[in-house]
């Protein structure tokens, strides 16, 4: 898989002071001044000045990374929205999809002690104690049994305990890239701790990687990997190791338009098929969690983080992106009400203004939907969105956080597919599995 | 079985369902078949079996973890931290017994007695995996400090069996993260820090600089 980690070791922060002093100093270092009105509203991107330097992203990347766990699945998650983060930031971002300090061999073998009773090298015919990649929250390494080749998931011990408290050290910070005061962003934060709770619980996720992949069994140039509940505990997780190369390393090599357009349309079929026939999404779209196989096809090895649509959700948000639905001024309203864009005490002024502001944004995001095939490769659609989010981002009106809290994970999603079939420079068919919100019209 | 071990099984034993010592060598001997006389040419007193089971425990953690196929490939820190699992978990496995003879050698031995056959066991150990850390150059041979790795790791253990004591954590899950993080903090003090690059600098200046130096 990707780079290997080198350096075997190295110090975790142990106490919630000592963690404190991580952000602490990254605080300092950041000068509170650099990330401004990074706005969590839908989809938009502000980006602040210029002056961002690679020096202050590596202060974040190292300050996180150093926290491990939660804090760095923060990492990752910032580091999807490209357009969001300046590039610096981006790039560092970036490092912490694919390393990570990671646990050592020791207590690699004390915890299979534990938890199967025996050594890894007595339960799989063989074992790499180096890890061969980061997987957010735990370590993957490679394993064999019978022939088979196997990658084995371990999480770091302790992780659940420490996300609570790793997030209310994250909070100021995050408040300070996102803008958004204290209360506020509780609402956000509490869905954000259930997700990351969720993803510490393996054994969860191997039960809902069987489910979904027997579910999206049938979608075209996709491989999803065996798993196998026996090898698995609730720290543990053992599936067959998916042979390929990883987003950036399979654009290194040149694949022609047709290949890119295959991979893209798989990622959009998955994507779009978990959320409107599913309504359970998996919301973690970030580079590390794929692989393109040698044969062209796109391996998914992670389903720690989903997302599921609820009804009140789903119909009123998709209801909004069906052909002609703004024609209708009572119903947009009527869903923007039941979405918390508009609230209850806006005056008529204020409503008129959202209304036309959000019809803007809606029509963005929606803009794929519009046509039976997209091209994401252009600039030009991310360019626009992106302007968006830099007008308001001026407008004292978008201040205050709207909008229900599934818009967190919706929109990561949505907006982290968009960026990798971007990446991909990939043309798709977007008519394969369309929002189903017609029966409710 | 060598009476020894048998007279030290039969002690666990005793401890574990009396929750205290027998009371008198007397009636430990006899009930184990043999004469008072004989005892004392195994064990000076009950303390002394502890002593043992102590240094035993030490023994056979070190025994079990170089055993481990891995263990020619992990490097020195490693190798500690190997050590540490694995004689926590035999800990783990005694550990009725094992709060029952901290208890009682405080209040009678003292525990530097108790823990002197296990120490001994351990510094063999771990003068050992520093020497390999200091040839391999994982470990920076600092003159003075070198010879004291050893003591750092010694008062880690004590530190860990302390948290374990007190730790009420399923499976005793925080007790392999004070590992982890315990014996990993100590190590990285071995190893090459910006201090010895400080104190380098500050030599290379007092010698070649002419500036003098504060000190």
């Amino acid at each position: 898989m990707i780079r290997k980690n080198d350096d075997e070791q190295k110090s975790i922060p142990t106490s919630k002071v000592e963690r404190s002093t991580q952000f602490v100093k990254t605080g300092f270092k950041i000068g509170g001044n650099y990330v401004k009105h990074y706005s969590k509203r839908l989809f938009n991107s502000n980006i602040s000045r210029d002056e961002l330097n690679e020096d202050n992203a590596a202060d974040i990347y190292s300050s996180l990374s150093k926290l491990k766990g939660s804090a760095l699945k923060v990492a990752q998650m910032l580091s999807m929205d490209k357009n969001i983060l300046p590039k610096a930031y981006v790039n560092q971002f970036s490092q912490s999809q694919y390393n990570a300090p990671p646990l050592s061999g020791p207590l690699i073998v004390q915890t299979f002690r534990k938890l199967h009773g025996k050594t890894p090298e007595k339960i799989f015919d063989k074992f790499n104690l180096k890890s061969s990649n980061a997987a957010s929250i735990g370590q993957v390494h490679q394993a064999e049994l019978d022939g088979r080749k196997l990658a084995v998931k371990i999480q770091y011990p302790g992780v659940g305990d420490s996300i609570s408290s790793d997030l209310k050290l994250v909070k100021p910070f995050a408040f300070r890239l996102i803008g958004m005061s204290e209360k506020e962003l509780d609402v956000y934060m509490k869905e954000v701790e259930e997700r990351l709770l969720e993803e510490t619980d393996y054994e969860l996720e191997v039960r809902r990687s069987v489910e979904i992949s027997k579910a999206c069994a049938h979608l075209e140039n996709i491989v999803f990997p065996v798993y196998y509940p026996e090898l698995s505990s609730k720290r543990t997780i053992t599936m067959d190791w998916i042979e390929g190369l990883h987003l950036k390393e399979y654009l290194e090599t040149n694949p022609s338009q047709d290949e890119k357009n295959a991979i893209g349309q798989a990622l959009w079929d998955f994507y779009n098929f978990q959320q409107h026939d599913l309504r359970a999404v998996h919301a973690d779209p970030h580079p590390g969690n794929f692989i393109i196989t040698h044969d062209g096809k796109l391996g998914i090895i992670d389903f720690g983080c989903i997302k599921e649509l609820p009804d009140d959700f789903y119909y009123p948000f998709f209801s909004l992106t069906s052909e002609g639905f703004f024609n209708d001024k009572v119903k947009t309203l009527q869903a923007f009400r039941e979405l918390e864009m508009i609230h209850e005490k806006d005056s008529p002024r204020d409503v008129d203004f959202y209304y036309d502001m959000y019809r803007q944004m809606i029509g963005l995001f929606a803009k794929p939907y519009s046509s039976n095939t997209f091209d994401f490769s252009g600039t030009e659609f991310f360019e626009q969105i992106y302007n968006y989010g830099e007008m308001i981002a001026k407008m004292p009106e978008f201040k205050q956080a709207r909008g229900v809290k599934h818009f967190i994970y919706i929109n990561r999603t949505n907006f982290g597919l968009y960026n990798i079939l971007h990446e991909l420079k990939a043309t798709v068919r977007t008519d394969t599995y369309v929002p189903q919100v017609n029966c409710e019209l | 079985m060598e009476i020894k071990d048998r007279l030290q099984e039969s002690y666990i034993e005793h401890v574990l369902h009396h929750g205290e010592q027998p009371k008198t060598v007397y009636l430990f001997a006899s009930e184990n078949g043999i004469t008072e006389e004989e005892f004392y040419t195994h064990f000076g007193s009950f303390e002394s079996i502890d002593i043992r089971i102590w240094k035993g425990l030490m023994t056979d953690a070190v025994r079990e973890v170089r055993s481990q196929e891995v263990w020619a490939q992990y490097s020195s820190r490693e190798k500690a931290l190997s050590l540490f699992y694995g004689f926590m978990e035999l800990l783990k496995s005694k550990r009725s017994f094992i709060t029952f003879s901290l208890r009682n050698a405080k209040s009678k031995i003292g525990l530097s007695n108790l823990f002197e056959g296990m120490k001994q066991e351990f510094e063999l150990f771990s003068a050992e995996i520093i020497q390999e850390g200091l040839e391999s150059g994982e470990l920076t041979d600092r003159p003075f400090f070198a010879s004291k790795y050893k003591d750092a790791l010694w008062i880690q253990l004590g530190f860990i069996i302390n948290f374990w004591l007190k730790d009420t954590s399923a499976g005793f899950d925080k007790t392999d993260e004070a590992i982890e993080k315990g014996v990993n903090v100590t190590y990285n003090l071995f190893e090459r820090s910006p201090i010895d690059e400080l104190f380098e600098y500050g030599k290379f200046l007092a010698k070649n600089s002419g500036i003098k130096m504060p000190f």
